[in-house]
């Protein structure tokens, strides 16, 4: 009992001895919260910060990278924070959604980007336009990661219906993550969506989702996916997010998956999944891809230079960077990249990328997903 | 009085050793697994072992300078709410136990709320409330919130174990002469305490764990140990450092296990009151 | 007077007990209403109160009538209730012989058996189920070894519903033998030697010396293991699958992909419930407990 008593009040000592002061938020320090990998947490540590600092003398960004769940922790601790009038010690959101948490929109906690007067606003590229309070900087494409060991490249499928015949003939092989988890597997989805209603990504905006018409397109989309669903891994199977399904290739387990390029090339350098893995894009349409969003909450004491910095990585500067070190898509127009880069890259980056709206097109679909396909009574 | 012994000692203890050989399959089995994969380079299907050994992502994880901050961050916070846990709940669960208050048992199952109820429909609620205490970003507001996840099994499990107290020898202690405190240091702790010390193992390392309330009060200036995790894995298809930071914590995780055998092995404590 | 019985003694005391004990539970019973019950019951409101389609802010029960008579939610309920109840059969199964093994035997060997079967607690949720899906999982350790040894390739639980159980029931093993062990420490070896003496047999021993006094300690190790089971989030949704899914993931994919606060609190709300049942058996068992005695 005593040596008990004593290791406990000698652990509270030494908890006691190992406190750190409070802190505050800084004036002048960018509180940055990031749900996206550790890719894009590197870029920002080696590239965009050191740039932003030399440009800003005396600022500093405090990056905290973690995952979805957490950045929308943070974000429903702003929303409390701006009822109570109170520092909520976040200044900036990468790989965010205004639309979350629920009623932030409503209750006007991010910044409304087309009124901030950013130099760089108008080079947005058009496709990557949502609400407002969202604003993006980079994007990224989904496309087929498969084995070419197993599947050799001139065999490999190069439009959808190729996709679905392929699937179907080797059963099993093929896998995607559910659609809420992952892009990887959502941007699959809405491939076969678009497939089914004509190819027409334009039919699909923001603003034009109403139940009455646009369940039956949604449902169009879902029964493709039925007509797979057998043919897939484990008949039917659907991993938990893009890093599962990346996991299964890599362990032999199925022979293709949609991946994002980002992930699928850094995965490929990392070693985690061999230097045999190819990648292809398919042809008639592209599977789609997606911009990463970024929001301010109003509230952040360092509002106005978070909103510097979101106007800095619009630049040229780091835009080509976002192309060479991060292999991925700018978030302005190509217009405003250079014209040596854009030719370079025009191979590996297409044109434009295909989109899907975020709201209530994204929440229809991924519900619909859930509860049309996924329950797939055929599976024992 | 000879020692009960439910196995005669000459046979070989085959109890033991089917258990053994079970255990170790089920649980030592997915650990080596994991232990490999911490000094592994690349590793894929179909070979048994990885194909390319190495400590690169020790390195790594060693040269973060947060790493052992938020190590010694998530220790001094486990030991700070395990004591202010035991100190505010021991006394609780001994009324609850024993003595007779009004809505004794509505405030005894009110605890299971804390447990029960899942925190993300809260998280604008609580944020609010510290918020106004003004503990956003500070070690003892996620102390404070990581006391409140501990209160379920800093009072439900020590309950159980007053409960099992053998009432008839406080009494015979009693009247002897013995002054109530005497009776609860002597007979009574002694006897709850295998369960007391299996409830505060358990509470400090749920707490070391514990990541949402950690991460909704303490960010960012508070990094503890599992939030660090949750950054070094997140969406990773490298599990390497997830997994080098599981082995650096089973050293202190096998000291604690010590402590666990001396207090929680049954037979001591029983034995003593029953010969 | 040495005949007296101890209810009039405690009797006695029981007057100045009614307000000792309400300042001994002061300070956790404050915590808990204001940090966790102030904050359910204002969720809990959103919930019942809320815009009706005619503008006005109206008491209403739509959101669980919704719930009830939507197939696909209940499939999830009716998974989770499978899975929780299948799990805390198979911990009792599992650890009770673990916990009377090392209740009784001493040694090395015992040390070793008690050490492995608590480890557990010190792998965190998202390793573990890494760690599954390498071991267990499709091409996982289990398919290499036995493909070395020329048997056929066993069906991956990943992604089915016995995935999640075989993590949590992992999981929870160190908790379960740790509350059974600490409970029968109550059970005296005089007990035990004069039941012996007697000539009773092992299983007679079991069921009823050994059994009734651990009770209380069944009870609260089946709590703890339902409460854990049915509100588990990470290893349901990384492990298990797509549809029909655990109530955790379920809960948080409303919340957090379908903006829908009111349905996502409502399905928190109605596992609340089930969670409650099992904690008022114990509570029950407390009360109960105390009056005996």
């Amino acid at each position: 009992m005593k040596r008990r008593t004593f290791m406990i009040s000698a652990g509270a000592a030494a908890g006691a001895a190992l406190l750190p002061r409070t802190a505050f938020a800084d004036a002048n320090r960018i509180d940055w919260y990031t749900s996206s990998d550790a890719n894009v947490t590197d870029f920002w540590t080696n590239i965009v910060v050191p740039k932003f600092v030399a440009a800003n003398p005396g600022v500093t960004v405090n990056l905290v990278d973690t995952d979805a769940p957490g950045l929308q922790a943070i974000e429903a601790r702003a929303l409390a924070a701006l009822a109570n009038k109170v520092d909520p010690q976040a200044d900036f959101f990468e790989g965010s959604e205004a639309r979350l948490p629920p009623g932030a929109l409503d209750a006007g906690l991010y910044v409304d980007f087309s009124k901030e007067n950013l130099s760089n606003y108008s080079k947005l590229n058009p496709l990557a336009a949502d609400i407002p309070q969202n604003i993006t900087y980079r994007g990224s494409q989904v496309l087929l990661a498969y084995d070419t060991t197993k599947l050799s490249p001139d065999k490999a499928p190069k439009t959808f219906a190729d996709l679905v015949a392929w699937i179907k003939a080797n059963p099993g092989q093929f896998i995607y993550n559910r659609p809420d988890k992952g892009g990887s597997g959502g941007n699959f989805v809405v491939r076969a969506i678009w497939e089914a209603n004509g190819r027409d990504p334009s039919m699909f905006k923001v603003d034009n989702y109403a139940d009455a018409t646009g369940q039956p397109m949604l449902q169009k989309g879902f029964d493709i996916l039925k007509d797979i669903a057998p043919s897939l891994m484990d008949q039917g199977a659907y991993t938990s997010g893009n890093t599962q399904s990346i996991q299964l290739l890599s362990q032999g387990a199925v022979t293709m998956i949609p991946a994002w390029s980002d992930q699928a090339l850094s995965a490929i350098k990392t070693g985690v999944l061999p230097a045999t893995t190819g990648l292809v894009q398919l042809t008639d349409l592209a599977l789609a891809g997606g911009f990463t969003k970024n929001t301010i909450p109003v509230n952040g004491l360092n509002k106005a230079l978070a909103l510097k910095l979101q106007d800095f990585i619009l630049t040229e500067e780091i835009q080509s960077a976002v192309i060479t070190e991060l292999g991925g898509f700018p978030g302005v127009s190509w217009d405003y990249v250079s014209k040596e880069l854009h030719d370079k890259y025009a191979d590996v980056i297409p044109a434009s990328i295909p989109t899907w709206p975020g709201g209530d097109w994204d929440k229809n679909m991924k519900d619909g997903w859930y509860r049309s396909v996924a329950p797939n009574v055929a599976r024992s | 009085m000879a020692e009960p012994v439910l196995i005669d000692r000459p046979r070989a203890d085959w109890t033991g050793i089917g258990l053994a050989i079970v255990l170790t399959l089920v649980i030592i089995f997915p650990l080596v697994v994991v232990a490999l994969w911490a000094f592994t380079n690349v590793w894929r299907y179909p070979s048994i072992l990885p194909q390319e050994f190495g400590l690169r992502y020790w390195t790594q994880t060693l040269s973060r300078p947060d790493v052992w901050q938020s190590i010694t961050t998530s220790v001094s916070l486990a030991c700070s709410v395990t004591v202010i846990s035991a100190i505010i709940c021991l006394p609780a669960a001994f009324a609850f136990a024993r003595l007779q208050f009004p809505f004794r048992s509505i405030l005894f199952f009110s605890f299971i709320a804390g447990q029960a109820f899942p925190k993300f429909g809260l998280l604008v609620a609580i944020a609010g409330i510290f918020l106004g205490l003004n503990l956003i970003g500070n070690f003892w507001g996620v102390v404070l919130i990581q006391l409140v996840g501990t209160l379920l099994y800093m009072i439900w499990i020590p309950v159980a174990a007053f409960q099992g107290v053998d009432r008839r020898m406080e009494e015979a202690a009693r009247d002897v002469g013995a002054s109530p405190l005497r009776v609860f240091w002597s007979i009574t702790l002694p006897q709850a305490g295998p369960t007391i010390g299996a409830a505060v193992l358990l509470t400090f390392v749920n707490t070391f764990y514990e990541t949402e309330g950690a991460w909704l009060i303490g960010a960012p200036q508070v990094h503890t140990m599992p939030i660090l995790m949750i950054s070094f894995i997140n969406n990773q298809p490298v599990i390497q450092y997830g997994a080098v930071l599981s082995v650096i914590l089973w050293i202190p995780s096998f000291f604690a296990l010590l402590f666990a055998r001396r207090v929680i092995s049954g037979g001591s404590f029983a034995r003593g009151f029953g010969a | 007077m040495a005949l007296a019985s101890a209810s009039d003694i405690v009797g006695a005391r029981k007057q100045g007990g009614r307000l000792v004990g309400l300042l001994l539970v002061a300070i956790p019973v404050i915590l808990v209403a204001w940090m966790v019950i102030f904050p359910i019951l204002s969720a809990v409101v959103t919930t019942l109160w809320q815009t009706g389609s005619n503008g006005v802010p109206a008491f209403t029960l739509k959101t669980y009538q919704f719930f009830f008579s939507d197939g696909y939610s209940l499939a999830n309920l009716y998974l989770t209730l499978w899975t929780t109840a299948l799990c805390a059969l198979f911990l009792l199964v599992i650890c009770l012989p673990i916990a009377l093994y090392l209740r009784f035997a001493k040694g090395r060997l015992a040390a070793y058996v008690q050490g492995l079967a608590i480890f557990p607690l010190f792998v965190p949720s998202i390793v573990l189920a890494y760690a599954f899906i390498r071991v267990l999982g499709p091409n996982g350790m289990v398919d290499i070894l036995l493909n070395a040894a020329h048997l056929p390739k066993i069906r991956t639980p990943y992604l089915t519903p016995w995935g999640p159980l075989i993590g949590l029931v992992w999981d929870h093993i160190p908790l379960t033998v740790l509350i059974l062990l600490a409970g029968l420490g109550a059970v005296s070896d005089a007990s035990i030697e004069a039941a012996r003496d007697v000539g009773a047999g092992r299983l007679r021993l079991l069921w009823n010396i050994i059994l009734p006094r651990l009770g209380n300690s069944i009870l609260v190790a089946a709590s703890f293991a339902v409460l854990g089971i049915f509100s588990a989030f990470t290893l349901p949704y990384v492990l298990g699958p797509a549809a029909p899914e655990m109530m955790g993931p379920f809960m948080q994919r409303t919340f957090r992909d379908l903006y829908d606060a009111p349905n996502a609190i409502t399905q928190a709300v109605i596992s609340f419930f089930f969670c409650i049942i099992f904690g008022l058996f114990y509570v029950r068992s407390i009360v109960n407990n105390q009056r005996n005695r």
